[in-house]
């Protein structure tokens, strides 16, 4: 008895450079938009982004994963990126990706064509990933307890 | 030539034709030549998952709405979403993201609305005498954390009409923001498990789906808070569903971010209960 043959690869024909960005992209525009702009209108000390005050960190002194993240934001988009760095360097980082993500949007949608780079998010790209997490949690926690 | 894995849906990059095995998810597979050789395109025993059967899948009641109707396809959603979800998920598209954005926003929205409009009818009594009680409490020299504080100062000062109605009008946007996080998140830790096989449509349809237990919103008391926990369970399956991957996978990819949650939201039960655990004389 033969085994079964294994299922039929589809052939696709290689992307053209599209200048119209896909619906998910205007959606993520949208929300880079949302977030960037709220950290540049509203004061960090006065609702509604001092409603984002970590309650993990109020009850038990120690940082959650994104504490710092609406810091940087603010920071950043009020160009201090140094001050972003130091308040959370995952929350730059995803900031940087919205200010990114937005402009390349903004591009395609004036009509200029380009593909966006496709990244293989493999094993090693994963567990860099994860070790880039627990890095930035060690770095926050560490400033947030006074050891830098 | 670019062949596309029938079993994960990544694109790659391949030299020959033939049996050989994805470079992503390391199955094997058969890309064809061009010509198609006759034994190539024999048919596999059972279709893959991802291959042009589900491609061509029907489509949701939601994304059929032009045929059913309006309101008969969002009922037919939301009623399969809640008690029938393989049957709709079964059926979603992959490349109807706009459909499914507008039936997660329509249904956020409607009941967020209608559930704000309720809560201030019945429950507005409720909230004065709880605003009573803590100030009581204050007075007796009770110390509360900070973001209680500025929470509680919030929900009072947005107890008017104006503030209700306010709030009801931007819901859509609300929603739409919050779908868009919710499947970015999501994605991101199917992503960092290795289990977002087939892209980020199948996240979304997960996700956009998922908020059709929020017609609870309309339930005054604790209508939001079961709906939020069916949401997640509703989201996992239907993770699991599209991007067929295992009920482990799809409940890590989902309740990790909402593990982040929890841990806020325990963390905020902890600092109440110091706080009303202050007020219990020894």
């Amino acid at each position: 008895m033969t085994e079964p043959l294994p299922p039929l690869a589809e052939l696709v024909e290689p992307a053209e450079p599209s200048a119209r960005p896909s619906d998910h992209a205007l959606g993520f525009a949208l929300l880079s938009a949302a977030l960037l702009g709220a950290a540049a209108l509203f004061p960090l000390d006065r609702p509604p982004l001092s409603l984002f005050a970590c309650p993990l960190k109020a009850a038990t002194g120690w940082p959650c994963l994104f504490c710092g993240a609406t810091h940087a934001f603010a920071h950043l988009v009020h160009g201090h990126p140094g001050d972003a760095l130091a308040a959370s360097p995952l929350g730059t980082l995803l900031a940087l990706a919205a200010l990114a993500h937005l402009a390349a949007t903004c591009a395609r949608l004036c009509g200029f064509s380009f593909t966006p780079p496709a990244v293989r998010f493999g094993l090693r790209l994963r567990l860099a990933t994860l070790a880039l997490l627990a890095a930035n949690w060690v770095f926050v926690a560490a400033r947030t307890r006074g050891v830098l | 030539m670019l062949a596309r894995c029938p079993s994960c849906r990544q694109t790659f990059s391949t030299e020959r034709s033939g049996q050989q095995d994805c470079p992503h998810c390391k199955r094997p597979l058969i890309v064809p030549g061009a010509p198609p050789q006759a034994e190539l395109i024999m048919p596999s025993p059972e279709p893959a998952f991802g291959s042009p059967e589900s491609e061509t899948a029907p489509g949701t009641p939601w994304e059929r709405r032009a045929e059913l109707g309006l309101f008969t396809a969002w009922w037919q959603t939301v009623y399969q979403s809640l008690f029938e979800p393989g049957k709709l998920f079964t059926s979603a598209r992959l490349d109807r993201g706009r459909a499914q954005l507008g039936f997660a926003v329509t249904t956020w929205s409607v009941f967020a609305a209608l559930g704000q409009i309720i809560d201030r009818l019945l429950l507005s009594d409720q909230r004065d005498q709880a605003t009573r009680w803590l100030n009581q409490l204050r007075q007796a020299g009770a110390h509360l954390p900070p973001f209680v504080d500025r929470l509680l100062a919030m929900g009072n000062n947005d107890n008017s009409i104006p503030a209700t109605f306010g709030i009801a009008l931007l819901s859509p946007l609300f929603a739409f923001l919050f779908v868009y996080l919710n499947a970015g998140v999501t994605h991101g830790s199917a992503m960092l498990i290795g289990q977002a096989r087939r892209g980020f449509a199948a996240t979304f349809a997960a996700c956009a789906y998922g908020f059709a237990p929020f017609v609870l919103l309309a339930v005054p008391g604790c209508g939001g808070i079961v709906a939020l926990v069916w949401c997640a369970a509703l989201t996992g399956y239907g993770l699991k569903r599209m991007h067929r991957i295992s009920p482990g996978a799809a409940a890590g990819a989902v309740l990790a971010p909402y593990v982040i949650l929890c841990c806020a939201g325990c963390a905020v039960s902890l600092s109440v209960a110091s706080f009303f655990g202050g007020m219990i004389p020894k």
